[in-house]
């Protein structure tokens, strides 16, 4: 028991995490890494029950999908091409980064990698039987091996889309662009690209 | 379960699907009868197997869901030369998008990775570049219109 309280006191260090997507943009007391997982959680849950999915799956891969970032820390993919100089980072955040088919797969590899040790190491001490049902919902998230893990790491994209949304409605100079232009790359499930035309209706006024 | 849907799957996505089948079909039978099987020890082994071994519950719903998958795969072939200049499953399509390259292979749900470069055929954007040709300026239906110019089609060696 005292190795489990010990790992809920690591997870509890992701209340105070700031999204660094939302650090790059100077947003002022942005959404932590654990508040993110909260309502993507709630969404899962809500959005699952009009498909036939294993809600209880869903749900426990949505409250894991980011524990690794304790250990491993939030990634973006802007992180390899941003200067030193952070006065140019207005502009490239502005817009979805375009990357050359080797720096996309480099990205992704040492994304998993460093993902995969991170969330071993916190994982590490727990019960054999949860620390194998964490490893294996973050497995099935990380590489789509199910119905329920595609759906997920699709659903993650859309609630920062949500955010995004949020923000760009209260702050000046917050670009939505890059936010549009991955979903409209990435999902293909079809409640959650109904759950976008909503979206664009509430935020774009669209009637 | 998955929906009744058809997966439209690579030739290498397919050889992997059915591998992994193959793969656990093996460990599932050496579990049940307490072996050790030769592909524990082989040096391609697909290290996460190794948690597969220890619970056969969850090897026997990945076993279902890959046959799943198998029943209702659809193999995305290379089209003929005169139909090689349209956007369709398995293109390689190179993009300019807001003055940046950028390039994507269009295919089925199950192998989409837009961070690896495959986009799936249902998705805004791939949905939308399917069926049209080099030169065409394809824009997105969402708020912000987002104009994809396909610079070049590619479907691989013939």
């Amino acid at each position: 028991m005292k190795d489990t309280l010990n790992f809920l006191i690591e997870v509890g260090k992701l209340k105070k995490i700031k999204r660094r997507g939302w650090v790059l943009r100077g947003i002022k007391d942005p959404e932590t890494i654990a508040a993110h997982t909260f309502r993507m959680a709630l969404m899962a849950w809500i959005l699952c029950c009009r498909k036939k999915l294993n809600s209880n799956k869903i749900i426990k891969m949505s409250l894991i999908h980011d524990l690794c970032e304790v250990c491993a820390g939030d990634t973006t993919p802007y992180d390899k091409i941003l200067p030193e100089d952070k006065k140019q980072w207005g502009k490239i955040v502005n817009k979805w980064p375009r990357l050359s088919k080797k720096q996309k797969e480099e990205f992704f590899r040492e994304k998993y990698e460093k993902e995969k040790r991170g969330l071993e190491k916190l994982i590490l001490k727990l019960p054999d039987s949860l620390k194998k049902e964490i490893r294996e919902l973050w497995n099935d998230y990380e590489k789509g091996l199910t119905h329920e893990g595609r759906f997920v790491k699709q659903l993650d994209r859309v609630e920062n889309l949500l955010q995004a949304l949020e923000y760009w409605k209260k702050e000046k100079n917050f670009a939505i662009n890059p936010w549009w232009v991955q979903v409209e790359e990435l999902i293909d499930d079809p409640i959650l690209l109904n759950f976008m035309k909503i979206l664009e209706e509430k935020f774009h006024n669209k009637k | 379960m998955a929906d009744e849907k058809k997966f439209y799957l690579t030739k290498e996505g397919l050889a992997k699907i059915e591998k992994e089948f193959n793969d656990l079909k093996i460990l599932k039978l050496a579990k049940i009868n307490g072996e050790s099987p030769k592909i524990l020890h082989s040096e391609d082994l697909n290290q996460e197997y190794l948690s597969f071994q220890e619970d056969l519950s969850f090897m026997e719903s990945r076993l279902t869901e890959l046959e799943y998958i198998l029943k209702n795969a659809e193999l995305i072939k290379t089209p003929a030369k005169n139909q090689r200049n349209t956007v369709g499953l398995g293109a390689t399509v190179l993009v300019d998008v807001e003055g940046q390259k950028d390039e994507f292979t269009l295919v089925g749900s199950l192998e989409a990775n837009p961070v690896l470069g495959k986009i799936s055929n249902e998705s805004p954007v791939g949905s939308a570049l399917l069926g049209h040709k080099k030169g065409d300026a394809v824009i997105i239906s969402s708020p912000i219109k987002t104009k994809y110019k396909i610079k070049k089609i590619d479907y691989g060696t013939a």
